[in-house]
């Protein structure tokens, strides 16, 4: 059984456009989620979710920021277990690509984990959902 | 509670305890402490130190009947942690379609 989430993504993209794309506020405000975020370590950061849809706020420090590894906590509103999600990119032929490491599962304790469950699982993604649905056609509008 | 997912992961860490843990998921009833020794032929009290971890995990229930005790497999708090993994497996999918979209069309 792992208590770690990994993910591995090539973008057909530089190496820094991809960096500020997840590294930058005002762009991970766009893509992402509303941000007030600075890669800078110990960097105390608010991912903001919209309150209409029931969604959750996001904060945490940056423990480590320096090109390209992007590493930081993600504690969710209203609960106080720190996980930890860590980007990583490496420049490759095609572009980049990403690894994404979201670890500490075992940090959670089993009332908080099915609390939170129960809670938001849905919730969330609708409102993920919502907000890449806007951007799509925010971005493509623009 | 004892439900604490930090107590299931150290639980199915070991691989004889999965291995227990696994006998008694597939057995049709529950296995006495006797049983589950002869079946791995370790000890009672090797079998009784694995058993005692698994229910403090909350992965197993111990019942007595006379001098013998008998186990049952719970394998609901193992879900705790697939919900957890899955929900953010489908999230991170879902984020990093949403970068690419978003560096295919800047």
């Amino acid at each position: 059984m792992k208590d770690v989430i990994t993910k591995e993504h090539v973008f057909a993209h530089p190496i820094q456009k991809v960096w500020n794309a997840i590294s930058v506020g005002e762009e991970i405000s766009t893509w992402f989620i509303k941000a007030d975020f600075k890669a800078e370590e110990g960097y105390n950061y608010t991912f903001t979710s919209s309150e209409e849809h029931g969604c959750l706020n996001i904060t945490g420090k940056v423990k480590s920021a320096s090109p390209y590894t992007l590493i930081y906590t993600w504690v969710v509103e209203n609960t106080t277990t720190e996980t930890v999600v860590k980007w990583d990119l490496q420049e490759t032929e095609a572009g980049t690509r990403l690894y994404l490491e979201h670890s500490g599962i075992s940090n959670y304790s089993g009332d908080s984990a099915v609390t939170y469950f129960n809670n938001y699982n849905g919730g969330w993604n609708e409102c993920i959902e919502k907000l890449t649905e806007f951007l799509t056609k925010e971005v493509h509008a623009g | 509670m004892q439900d604490n997912i930090t107590k299931i992961l150290k639980a199915i860490a070991d691989p004889k305890r999965r291995e227990i843990f696994h006998a008694l998921v597939i057995a049709s009833s529950a296995l006495s402490i006797t049983q589950i020794s002869g079946q791995f032929d370790i000890s009672r009290q090797g079998v009784t130190k694995h058993i005692k971890t698994l229910e403090t995990a909350g992965l197993v229930g111990i019942t007595s009947k006379g001098r013998e005790r008998f186990c049952t497999a719970d394998a609901k708090p193992l879900k705790q942690i697939t919900e957890w993994v899955r929900f953010y497996e489908q999230f991170w999918d879902t984020t990093l379609k949403d970068l690419g979209d978003y560096l295919d069309s800047k």
